[in-house]
């Protein structure tokens, strides 16, 4: 009893403190994860591969840009992400990702490139109705720092089944470093199917958002 | 004796042929798509199988062996807990998938 009052109190700690990008960020063993993130200040695409259940080695691109559109960013890197722990309860599950990368940084107001490193964490709890994450990672290079964090709470309108499509709607908040001081707050649509998801939603700049990812193997 | 014979064998006719040979796994943590369909995958790929279902908010999969060939239960279970969830039961049923579906899905 302990214990499961133990699990269900790490379920509301996660939904208490939730920061995020995705449900996980890979996808099940030997399938490949694509995703992608798109808004006018913000555009990531990333790919992984699952080596194990446990762990993911990819690629992603992310342009990113002042509200004001006076300076951007550009991040190549090299990512892992791990699942460091899991939790597994009757309706639900709960996780503490590691995610990692390292590449290179440009942006338009210093010259050439730097070597950019952005270790994270994310911790999510999720059953077949709610969904609540939250993730910080570090975005730093020499002379620079974009840290990041992301909460996302969310609730499905209604169950089904895992191969139909499942309307949820999901509230983000997200604030990064060094570009922008506005906490940006965004209320989506996410349509998910057994394979995918599309994410459709307009922030608090009246700025479109679409997100999406793909599982194939 | 000859009439209890043919009785016999007329009886065991009137029964399915072969029962189906499955196994329903109840498992703790599954509860998203992606989740599903790792665990779909896996226990696809394993030389007995016929047919896998698996039902979220009933935490089940269910399993059906090919005809002539047995499920190895062990082997399923640690498919399913090596893609990263919780065995809490797994019993054999005679039901082929194909019921086990309309069932749960009756009970919705």
């Amino acid at each position: 009893m302990r214990r499961y009052l133990a699990k269900i109190s790490l379920g509301v700690l996660c939904s208490l403190v939730s920061l995020s990008a995705l449900c996980g960020p890979m996808g099940f063993k030997d399938s490949w994860m694509s995703m992608g993130d798109v808004s006018p200040n913000w555009q990531e695409v990333f790919v992984n591969y699952a080596l194990t259940a446990r762990d993911a080695a990819g690629a992603s691109a992310l342009v990113m840009r002042s509200d004001d559109g006076t300076k951007s960013r550009q991040l190549t890197e090299a990512t892992y992400a791990r699942l460091a722990k899991r939790w597994n309860m009757p309706e639900a599950q709960a996780n503490i990702w590691f995610i990692g990368g390292i590449g290179n940084i440009t942006g338009n107001d210093f010259s050439g490139s730097k070597t950019a490193v952005s270790p994270g964490v994310q911790v999510d709890y999720e059953t077949t109705r709610v969904y609540v994450s939250a993730s910080a990672r570090l975005y730093r290079a020499q002379g620079l720092n974009h840290d990041f964090a992301s909460a996302r709470a969310g609730f499905s309108f209604f169950e089904v089944d895992y191969d139909q499509t499942q309307p949820w709607f999901i509230l983000e908040v997200r604030r990064m470093r060094g570009l922008t001081d506005k906490i940006e707050v965004t209320p989506m649509l996410r349509l998910i199917h057994n394979r995918y998801f599309v994410e459709l939603g307009v922030n608090n700049s009246s700025q479109a958002r679409i997100n999406f990812m793909y599982i194939f193997d | 004796m000859k009439k209890i014979i043919i009785a016999l064998v007329m009886g065991i006719g009137a029964f399915p042929s072969i029962a189906a040979n499955s196994i329903k796994v109840t498992v703790n943590g599954m509860v998203c798509a992606f989740c599903a369909q790792g665990i779909e995958k896996r226990i696809s790929k394993m030389g007995a199988t016929k047919d896998v279902f698996v039902d979220l908010k009933k935490k089940t999969v269910a399993v059906e062996a090919k005809d002539g060939q047995t499920l190895d239960s062990k082997a399923i279970s640690a498919e399913i807990v090596d893609a990263g969830y919780d065995v809490v039961k797994i019993e054999p049923v005679s039901q082929s998938v194909a019921e086990i579906r309309a069932e749960l899905k009756g009970r919705k």
